[in-house]
């Protein structure tokens, strides 16, 4: 089995308590919902930190009971999985405040009252100063102090030390396997780094490294893209479907770059190894490459995209949202226009998380790269003149 | 980059023009409200009959809303005070507009009077989202459509994008600066995004913890003293300490009104609509700032109290006392009396009208900022939706409980999607309560999605059910 498919095998056991056979033993796990939530503070309180995920779902028919057809589908799947008891190998989760949606699944989870008993909601402010990271300081410091008293454990200031360690490391590598892909010769497919965080995300830490030092290594003399395959940047909120990504990228481009949950937002940004952790923490975790929910960094969102372009080599941008988003619908629409102003070949999608539309997504996505590819031509061709 | 504003059908401000002849009319009649009275029941064949014709287009919604004849001529004339403080608002807007003055918007569910203590004209973006109808039916959908046209999403809670299409179609004036807040929902904090994006104009944001609690409440005072210190820098004057400490005064006596006309209404028979506090509220959202507006709590009260100690209610005979839970119908304002007349059913308690916020110490400085800020997160909606569920399920129960009611209308709003989330909960409350529920699925700005008469049917076909009508 090479790293690929052993990568493969792991995320097909992450949906469900069948992960923890790459725990070690005696190792339980906490779930986790955003990438705003500090995961070090969960492997330093002796838990592997778990992000909640629906892979694996059967349907939304028992997560419609609690949340509406106007809910999206990540929530409505994942509630489903919660309600089948796929979460109940979990010791705890941690629900955070990053939108209407994921909100309700905290208030929801209680009413119905299903394993694990240790439901907390870790709030995160809406914008970035200097009053929000103090803020965010003392929400981590909280989160510690539950997480002490509900286990009955002592988290040592040690712990979190080695803990950032252990997670900057994993950033640093799986930034290393990203920055490959500046390069023309691409090693690795956008969907296959989706699985490679879906994996990471999943089993602890110390063999996530491993994992990813392997990778690294297999991507020496790798290629997978030809030389006609278009250049894409893809920025989107929930996403967790590495045949999603397939189906993009068999239509003849090659995924250079993300600004995705899982992906550029998980491990953009280290934290300071030389403050005092908690700090350390909101700062990394109030700065890093931020997401729609954040009201005062869209600039920085844009200006990252536009970075990301020429630094990647990019040759055109797509936009997902899921339904009933409005954070990524705003976003979209603030995309749209720059896009517009800056002349740069933008795709704008809306879908369901594991919906049945792939036919119209692909049909959407073949005319997208048409267009670009001939824009692209009549530019050659201007410039031959 | 900003769009281009502009409408070949609608002239620049028409809706907000349109707003002021309504308000101009109705505070003229408040001075006589006894002939008012009996001239808007005389009226009432041509505006009453359900559907909105050519002829009462202009009139009809407004003419509903100020009553059909069927509020007490005491309660008319508090209105009259009401419509006057909007009417000083938007006169100054337009004036400012005009002379090319700051105008700073204050989105809703953000106390405007900081803005007070820096003598600037303040502006809430919403003012259409109630008032648009006074265009007729289609006046807040053709806001709405716009919006949606140019690319914000369907999605979104309607009023705000009633507010995008309003300024995209020059309904409503470019600020010089924007307030703005992180709840009560997600379109709150998405579309204030493409706002700043769109206008180009400095935007200070004030950040909504999730708690209530003594963390959050200093947060957010921090959070005022910035929002001060933005105002000095942005507008270039100082904050006028003696102003703020007036204002914050005139808004305790506010709320201590209206909190005591929530309490009035638990009495049986209920002693007044509650659409009086539901107007209360919008006024409070579109102009506190103005003593006008005290002095309307003011007669309200007095009106409220009269009948209260009297033992009188609203209507002879209360048959059915309804609790409406989650935001009114803005297009159908009407539904509070046309429930009484037809149903003998008065709503006696409501998510918005009912006032529960803290007093404000006027001692010093930071006493004022502190309990100002508490404040911020005591405006109905706001205190309810940023939160975990029970800052809605608790305030409902505890309504269910001291308003005797015996039955709840939900007004599943549809851009609500937390609200929408929250629904399985409020519905096992409601059964296990064994409390008679209705339902709506609803927008309570578009009446695209369901109208008058939609909801009318809903309500009667629910009644019927119980066997009240």
């Amino acid at each position: 089995m090479n790293i690929f498919e052993k990568i493969e095998a792991i995320v097909e056991a992450s949906g469900s308590g069948a992960i923890t056979e790459y725990f070690d033993k005696d190792q339980k796990a906490i779930g986790y919902f955003c990438s705003y939530i500090p995961e070090e503070v969960i492997h330093a309180a002796g838990f592997v930190p778990y992000r909640m995920r629906a892979v694996g779902s059967r349907g939304t028919q028992k997560g419609d009971v609690y949340f509406a057809s106007i809910n999206c589908t990540f929530v409505r799947n994942c509630f489903d999985k919660v309600l089948h008891g796929d979460f109940s190998f979990l010791q705890g989760v941690v629900i955070l405040n990053g939108c209407d949606h994921t909100r309700r699944i905290y208030d929801n989870w209680r009413h119905a009252d299903v394993a694990p008993q240790f439901r907390y909601m870790f709030t995160a402010p809406h914008v970035i100063n200097d009053l929000s990271k103090t803020e965010f300081t003392r929400e981590i410091s909280a989160f510690i102090t539950a997480l002490e008293e509900n286990f009955k454990i002592t988290i040592k200031e040690e712990s979190l030390k080695e803990s950032i360690r252990l997670y900057n490391r994993k950033r640093t590598l799986l930034k290393m396997i990203y920055d490959l892909r500046k390069e023309e010769k691409v090693p690795i497919h956008g969907s296959e780094l989706l699985k490679i965080i879906l994996a990471v995300t999943a089993i602890p830490v110390e063999k996530a490294i491993a994992l990813l030092e392997e990778v690294f290594e297999a991507c020496r003399d790798r290629k997978v893209n030809t030389d006609n395959d278009l250049r894409l940047f893809i920025s989107s909120g929930c996403m967790e479907e590495p045949e999603h990504l397939e189906l993009i990228e068999e239509c003849g481009a090659v995924i250079v770059a993300d600004n995705l949950c899982l992906g550029s937002r998980h491990f953009d940004t280290l934290v300071d190894e030389n403050l005092e952790p908690p700090r350390a923490l909101a700062e990394r975790y109030l700065t890093h490459l931020s997401c729609p929910r954040m009201m005062n960094a869209f600039s920085d969102r844009l200006q990252y995209v536009n970075s990301i372009r020429s630094e990647f080599k990019v040759d055109a941008v797509i936009i997902e949202k899921l339904k009933f988003c409005d954070l990524w619908g705003g976003e979209i629409f603030i995309t749209r226009r720059e896009a517009a102003a800056r002349e740069f070949p933008l795709l704008a999608l809306e879908r369901e998380l594991y919906g049945k539309d792939k036919g119209q997504i692909k049909t959407r996505i073949q005319a997208f790269f048409e267009q670009v590819r001939n824009n692209q031509e009549i530019k050659d061709e201007l410039f031959t003149v | 980059m900003a769009p281009a504003r502009k409408n070949k059908k609608l002239k620049p401000y028409h809706m907000l023009r349109l707003t002021r002849v309504l308000l101009y009319v109705v505070f003229f009649l408040s001075k006589v409200p006894r002939f008012t009275t009996i001239l808007l029941t005389i009226l009432r064949p041509f505006y009453v009959p359900l559907k909105e014709t050519w002829i009462n287009k202009k009139l009809r919604w407004g003419l509903l809303t100020f009553g059909a004849g069927r509020i007490p001529p005491d309660v008319l004339k508090a209105y009259g005070y009401g419509a006057k403080a909007v009417l000083e608002n938007i006169n100054e807007v337009l004036k400012a507009e005009k002379n090319n003055e700051p105008i700073v918007w204050v989105e809703w569910i953000l106390n405007a009077e900081l803005l007070e203590a820096f003598n600037v004209t303040s502006f809430n973006p919403a003012v259409l989202n109630v008032f648009g109808n006074v265009y007729g039916a289609e006046g807040p959908s053709s806001l709405i459509a716009e919006a949606e046209r140019q690319g914000i999403p369907v999605e979104y809670c309607s009023a705000m994008k009633c507010d995008m299409g309003a300024w995209m179609l020059e309904q409503i004036p470019k600020p010089t600066l924007t307030i703005v807040g992180s709840h009560p929902c997600d379109t709150n904090v998405s579309i204030n995004q493409s706002l700043e994006y769109l206008m180009e104009i400095p935007s200070f944001i004030i950040d909504i913890p999730y708690w209530k609690e003594a963390y959050s409440y200093e947060y957010v005072g921090k959070q005022v003293w910035e929002q001060i210190n933005f105002l000095e820098k942005h507008l270039d004057r100082k904050i006028d300490w003696r102003k703020m400490e007036e204002m914050m005064q005139r808004i305790n006596k506010f709320n201590s009104y209206l909190t005591e006309i929530t309490e009035m209404h638990r009495a049986i028979p209920c002693p007044g609509s509650h659409f009086n506090l539901v107007f209360a509220w919008v006024i409070r959202e579109l102009n506190v700032r103005s003593p006008y507006a005290l002095k309307m709590a003011e007669h309200l009260h007095r009106a409220i109290e009269k009948r209260y100690k009297k033992g009188k209610g609203v209507i002879k005979k209360e048959k059915i006392r309804v609790l409406l839970w989650f935001p009114p119908i803005a297009f159908f304002t009407h539904i509070f009396n046309w429930m009484q007349d037809e149903f003998g059913a008065v709503i006696v308690a409501d998510f918005i009208g009912n006032v529960s916020t803290v007093h404000v110490d006027t001692s010093s400085h930071d006493s004022i900022i502190r309990d100002f800020a508490r404040t911020q997160m005591h405006l109905a909606m706001g205190r309810q939706c940023h939160g975990p569920v029970e800052f809605i399920t608790n305030e409902m129960e505890e309504a269910m409980d001291a308003y005797n009611v015996d039955c709840m209308i939900f007004t599943g709003h549809q851009g609500c999607k937390h609200g929408w989330a929250a629904l399985k909960i409020i519905q096992d409350i409601c059964k296990k309560r064994n409390l008679p529920t209705l339902y709506l699925s609803i927008d309570i700005m578009d009446q695209r999605y369901l109208d008058e008469q939609g909801v009318r049917n809903e309500i009667t076909g629910f009644f019927q059910d119980q066997g009240w009508a």
